[in-house]
């Protein structure tokens, strides 16, 4: 039995696997979010947004996302991407309470993320990330084992951590980011991830040999999987970012409205 | 990928257990650091005449196959089509190589299935398995019996079914171990090379255009390389 989902090689069926690791990792999140959150008791709406983050989590994680994704094709890998880089670090953040937040704020302990959630080295942080994470050698080297993957996913979670922290920190990591730069900086995350799009999706071959060579889940071929790979990062990963720059643009066009009032 | 690599992906079939005994007879044959030393398959130290065998092509006609496949450059491979992994994954990937050649290139090679599991195989099914991958792609069949003897006759080990004892009743799936390597033969009739399980389409795209060098050389008449050459 495997405790995290890798490449295995073996032919795919749709019976169900369990992956301890996974469960273990998901309860350890809600045990620390209990642990941080003690004494500054989140409202409804936060416990709703961390667990959604979770969820999320979960789902990218576990059987059957987690095993497809790790082992048999391009595109459900992408799919992961998206919901543990993307979707799930926003929700996570989001769903901390400020005064949790305020406790711990200036302490030693936060000094090396603190530093890393400064926008502009977030931003080179994360998409430094997403390119070596989507780096052929990298992905096969570490797809083949549970530590391997594990390792692919921890990067993706705690790039994507890094990357949303000072666009939805419940305490504003840096005072001079106001909405409008907010935007820039999701925007041009996207302009940088168009890099492993263009090379997923107008390569000649395919790049991974894990998914070249994984035993075959319906009746895509390797080129066509790795180009709706491509194309997933594109769409669903700009979806999200241009989403997110939408809601933070509404949020200013209001504060503006506000202001002039 | 590099030689080294790809023996160390076919140990890794044969460690899984998914190809059996396969891997274990032809790398007696294989030379990885000589031969024709510019591929990435590996070479046959010692090439060697194919075997003259006749089975029964996917539409029902006789196959010979050395006439049949004379001048051309021919990839051979034995396996089947309930294969789980290795076979769809050899075809497709030599498939998909197949598709970057241009037409003249692509009129010189010619694909040969021959199925190690004819109870199941029947012609039909055959033919729209092959047909997933390339509709030129020849599948051939016979008695379980004569595909042994002509595996041996390439110096492979013979397919067999797995862990039943006694063997599967009707409809009850079972594997089949076989030998996984593609195998190379030149328009003269010769075993040039294998391509055991974990080449990439990058690989064949690089030897393809070296095999077929070679075949042209072998196949004109008065051609320079006979079974021993390179």
């Amino acid at each position: 039995m495997q405790w995290w989902c890798a490449a295995q090689g073996i032919p795919w069926d749709w019976s169900w696997r369990p992956y301890p690791g996974v469960w273990l990792f998901v309860a350890c999140l809600c045990l620390a979010y209990r642990a941080f959150t003690r004494g500054a008791v989140p409202s409804r709406l936060e416990v709703v947004r961390f667990a959604g983050g979770v969820l999320i989590l979960w789902i990218a994680l576990d059987w059957p996302v987690g095993a497809l994704g790790s082992g048999y094709l391009a595109s459900v890998h992408m799919v992961q991407f998206l919901l543990i880089a993307l979707l799930a670090p926003p929700l996570l953040i989001a769903g901390l309470p400020r005064a949790a937040l305020e406790r711990v704020r200036g302490g030693r302990a936060l000094s090396l993320p603190g530093f890393l959630a400064r926008p502009l080295i977030a931003l080179l942080f994360f998409n430094a990330i997403v390119i070596a994470t989507h780096w052929p050698e990298v992905v096969d080297g570490l797809m083949a084992s549970q530590a391997g993957s594990l390792a692919l996913d921890m990067a993706w979670l705690g790039g994507g951590l890094i990357f949303w922290w000072p666009v939805v920190s419940p305490v504003p990591h840096r005072p001079r980011f106001p909405l409008g730069v907010r935007i820039c900086y999701l925007i041009a995350s996207t302009v940088l991830m168009t890099l492993p799009y263009v090379f997923l999706t107008f390569a000649e071959l395919p790049f991974y040999a894990t998914y070249e060579l994984a035993p075959p889940v319906g009746t895509l071929s390797a080129g066509e999987d790795q180009r709706l790979a491509g194309l997933i990062m594109r769409i669903g990963g700009g979806t999200i970012l241009w989403s997110a720059a939408g809601i933070i643009f509404w949020f200013w066009y209001r504060s503006e409205n506000d202001a002039t009032r | 990928m590099r030689p080294a690599r790809i023996v160390a992906a076919a140990a890794v079939a044969c460690g899984v257990g998914l190809a059996g005994s396969a891997c274990a007879s032809p790398d007696a044959a294989i030379d990885r650091t000589e031969g024709t030393g510019e591929l990435r398959g590996l070479a046959i130290e010692q090439p060697f005449e194919a075997p003259e065998f006749a089975l029964t092509d996917s539409r029902g006609r006789r196959f010979d196959f050395r006439p049949e496949t004379a001048g051309s450059l021919t990839l051979l491979f034995f396996g089947y089509t309930n294969c789980p992994d290795i076979c769809p994954v050899q075809m497709a990937v030599l498939g998909a190589a197949l598709d970057d050649l241009s037409y003249p290139e692509r009129r010189e090679i010619e694909v040969v299935f021959v199925t190690t599991d004819p109870a199941r195989d029947t012609p039909d099914r055959l033919r729209s398995w092959l047909d997933l991958f390339d509709a030129s792609f020849v599948g051939l069949y016979g008695e379980m019996e004569t595909v042994n003897e002509i595996q041996a006759g390439f110096r492979l080990p013979p397919a067999r079914i797995e862990g039943t004892s006694p063997p599967p009743g009707a409809g009850e799936p079972y594997l089949v171990g076989h030998a996984t390597p593609v195998v190379a033969v030149t328009g003269d009739g010769v075993a040039r090379a294998l391509y055991p399980s974990g080449v990439r389409q990058t690989d064949w795209r690089h030897d393809l255009p070296l095999l077929l060098r070679l075949n042209r050389s072998v196949s004109k008449p008065g051609g320079e390389a006979g079974p021993s050459g390179g």
